[in-house]
């Protein structure tokens, strides 16, 4: 019997190399794909996907691998970064990653490996896929389900997750056993494409700067400006530079008039939901269930019971949420299995 | 580690380091200063200059000091409308270039020599700067400055008897080459002349700019006047030190360096030969050597592993602790492919597989034997995976 093909997407990280290393020790017949997503320069800031693809080259010639680079720029732009520019003009917190990996990752990467002759697609993400069922992965802390919970079935059917019964720590080390160059390298924080940037900033680029007021809520008092209104989030604390005094969070937004209402009060009324309507909400299984469950209202938040009313859209919380915005995703589980999510409307 | 790009970058000479060293922390002081302390660091200052210029023929009051080669060039460039350069140059040429208002681009032979009938077509009456680098940095061929500079006399000729009063320079990009090459830039009949510390074992972001007396410049970096003007900001001493030192040895070696150089080409050359057809690209070999050996810098080895991917064999020669550059589309390069060597109108296959090895200080008999093994091995272990696949 021929050695089955699994394409696997190298980012230039240690969790793809490491991937792509544990799938090559199982026998598998592995082909190394570099996405370039993003390849622009912004003002200022540096994009690192030139120093990214290097380096998962590398990998591919350490483990003698074929390597393949696949240009999905325009795409990308368009599926992704534009639904997340539209999201922000329109008020909204949208996930970036959450859309990269539905319309990206498990979708256009996934029919390309495909069709390039692969029998499974891989990915360096820390979950699980079971018979076509999502599960968390072992290392709860670096779990990444709630970043894939809009794939469809049939592609979890056919998709490895080598990383799931790992560590980070376990992850790292195997990297450092095989000479992987990758095991220490720093892990990219910002936005996700585009490197060690801000959201703020990389917004700024699209969005011009309109100068509004950021009002006391509990006062009424101005007590500082901002450059529009978009570019904070429910709940932010950070880069709100009003100095001094007790941290202030935005505890609501006026897109219309560009207004940011900040507070000191953590426990203030308008941060706390019981309950959200969601839309786009999506069942991996194909069959949408209501009931009790887990969810998940970011990543790494710890999972909290919720029930999902016969609607379908009415999640109410058994304990008051903090700072839900509209956007976002909540994702559910019951066990240890992804069951699908939502965005907050 | 066996270091194959001196092209890139070069180790800084002991001596060097050494001579910097006092300007640092004893002789910390700022050559404008009037106190004696600071007028004893002027003159080592100024000394270190007349170095330079030495090792070139000219004063060191025709130098404008600079933070490297790059810098140098544009402030060759600054204030021009119309410029002539050659299609192989530099980046930081040809981007200094197309910053002006008009440029126009001489062709390359196959060979990678310049067709400098080309260059004489395409000087008009406007064209106030021509510039060619001195030996091209991605395939070593020396470049006929000479016969350029003719060029560019005979021009000038024709504008005084037309009474016109259009300028017109010739620079030089005289990055590479230092260090094989004895240079007077006088005989080499060029007005303008870019240096480069960092390629001949000085401190890197050190560079000079030779201006022949009567060019007339516009600085790029303005305040307290320094350098005659040209390049404002307190004078880097050590930096320009460390040059000097470096540069004088270097150019008291010339000769037996090139020599040596040349055997250890030759040496590669020969190992690669044992197991691998190679020529020169025409004759169909398995691995081709890129530019005309006869015109070439001796410590250039550029060759093209036809059928291979370059980046690929970096990447494991890197594993082996082989460090050589690529001239093909490469990931660091941001997936451009060479300019000179698509220029030259290598095949895309040829490109692809170009591998720029560049000889110097580091390299002897013994690591040049031991690069080719490598080599031979690496490209070896390539090959059987692509069998492998089929």
């Amino acid at each position: 019997m021929s050695k089955k093909t699994v394409f696997v997407g190298l980012s230039g990280g240690v969790d793809s190399s490491v991937a792509a290393k544990l799938l090559q020790d199982a026998g598998y017949e592995v082909v190394g794909v570099y996405m370039k997503n993003w390849s622009k320069d912004l003002r200022g800031m540096k994009c690192p996907w030139a120093e990214d693809l290097a380096d998962a080259k590398r990998v591919a010639v350490r483990l003698m691998i074929d390597f393949l680079v696949w240009d999905f720029e325009e795409v990308y732009f368009d599926k992704v970064v534009k639904y997340m520019l539209d999201e922000y003009k329109l008020g909204k917190t949208p996930n970036p990653d959450v859309i990269c990996n539905q319309e990206i990752k498990f979708k256009l990467f996934f029919d390309e490996c495909l069709k390039n002759g692969a029998d499974y697609v891989a990915t360096g993400h820390y979950a699980k896929s079971e018979n076509g069922q999502l599960m968390r992965a072992k290392d709860e802390k670096k779990d990444q389900t709630y970043f894939l919970y809009r794939v469809e079935r049939r592609t979890l059917e056919r998709t490895i997750f080598p990383l799931g019964d790992l560590r980070k720590t376990e992850v790292k080390q195997l990297a450092r056993d095989s000479q992987l160059h990758t095991a220490d390298r720093k892990e990219s924080m910002g936005v996700c494409f585009v490197g060690d940037v801000e959201m703020r900033d990389f917004l700024g680029e699209y969005f011009d700067a309109k100068y509004g007021e950021i009002i006391d809520e509990q006062t009424g008092k101005v007590v500082g400006h901002h450059k529009g209104a978009l570019f904070y989030t429910l709940g932010q604390r950070h880069g709100l530079y009003l100095g001094g005094g007790l941290p202030y969070y935005v505890s609501a937004r006026d897109i219309k008039q560009n207004k940011v209402f900040v507070t000191t009060d953590l426990n203030c009324e308008s941060l706390w939901k019981k309950s959200v309507v969601l839309e786009k909400v999506h069942f991996i299984s194909g069959k949408p269930s209501a009931g009790r469950m887990e969810v998940r209202v970011r990543h790494q938040a710890p999972l909290v019971g919720a029930t999902l009313l016969e609607d379908g859209k009415t999640l109410v919380f058994d304990d008051k949420e903090r700072a839900l915005s509209s956007g976002q995703s909540i994702v559910f589980y019951t066990g240890r299995v992804t069951l699908g999510g939502g965005v907050i409307s | 580690m066996i270091y194959l790009d001196h092209a890139a970058a070069t180790p800084i000479s002991k001596r060097a380091l050494r001579a910097m060293e006092p300007y640092f922390a004893e002789k910390f002081f700022n050559p404008s200063s009037p106190y004696f302390p600071a007028v004893e660091v002027r003159r080592e200052y100024e000394a270190a200059k007349n170095t330079i210029g030495g090792c070139i023929g000219v004063k060191g009051s025709t130098l404008v000091m600079t933070a490297g080669a790059t810098e140098s060039v544009n402030l060759a460039f600054q204030g021009f409308a119309s410029c002539l350069v050659s299609e192989i140059e530099h980046s930081a040429v040809l981007e200094t270039a197309r910053s002006l208002p008009m440029c126009e681009f001489v062709r390359v032979q196959a060979n990678g020599m310049i067709d400098v009938e080309d260059l004489a077509t395409k000087i008009t009456e406007e064209t106030e700067l021509v510039s060619v680098g001195l030996v091209n940095n991605e395939t070593g061929m020396i470049q006929p400055l000479k016969e350029i500079a003719e060029v560019v006399q005979a021009e000038r000729m024709r504008r005084s008897k037309c009474q016109s009063s259009t300028p017109l320079f010739l620079h030089s990009d005289a990055s590479q080459g230092l260090t094989l090459l004895k240079i007077n830039a006088a005989k080499l009949g060029v007005d303008l002349l870019t240096l480069n510390a960092g390629k001949v074992y000085g401190p890197k972001q050190v560079g000079a700019l030779y201006v022949r007396h009567g060019a007339i410049l516009k600085p790029v970096v303005r305040g307290g006047g320094q350098e005659a003007g040209l390049r404002s900001g307190t004078e880097n001493v050590a930096g320009v030190v460390g040059f000097a030192t470096a540069l004088s040895e270097t150019a008291a070696r010339v000769d037996g360096e090139r020599k040596r150089l040349t055997k250890l080409k030759q040496l590669l050359i020969r190992e690669l030969s044992k197991n691998f057809r190679v020529a020169p690209l025409k004759s169909h070999p398995e691995i081709g050597l890129i530019g005309d050996e006869k015109k070439q810098l001796a410590s250039f080895v550029p060759l093209t592993v036809l059928g291979l991917d370059a980046e690929r064999l970096v990447f494991m020669l890197e594993e082996r602790g082989v460090l050589v550059s690529t001239g093909a589309a490469c990931a660091a390069s941001k997936g451009a492919r060479s300019h000179v060597l698509t220029a030259m109108g290598l095949s895309a296959e040829a490109i692809a597989g170009s591998l720029r090895m560049t000889l110097g200080k580091l390299s002897d008999e013994q690591n040049v034997v031991a690069a080719a093994r490598i080599l031979t091995e690496v490209i070896q272990l390539e090959r059987q995976r692509l069998e492998r696949k089929k």
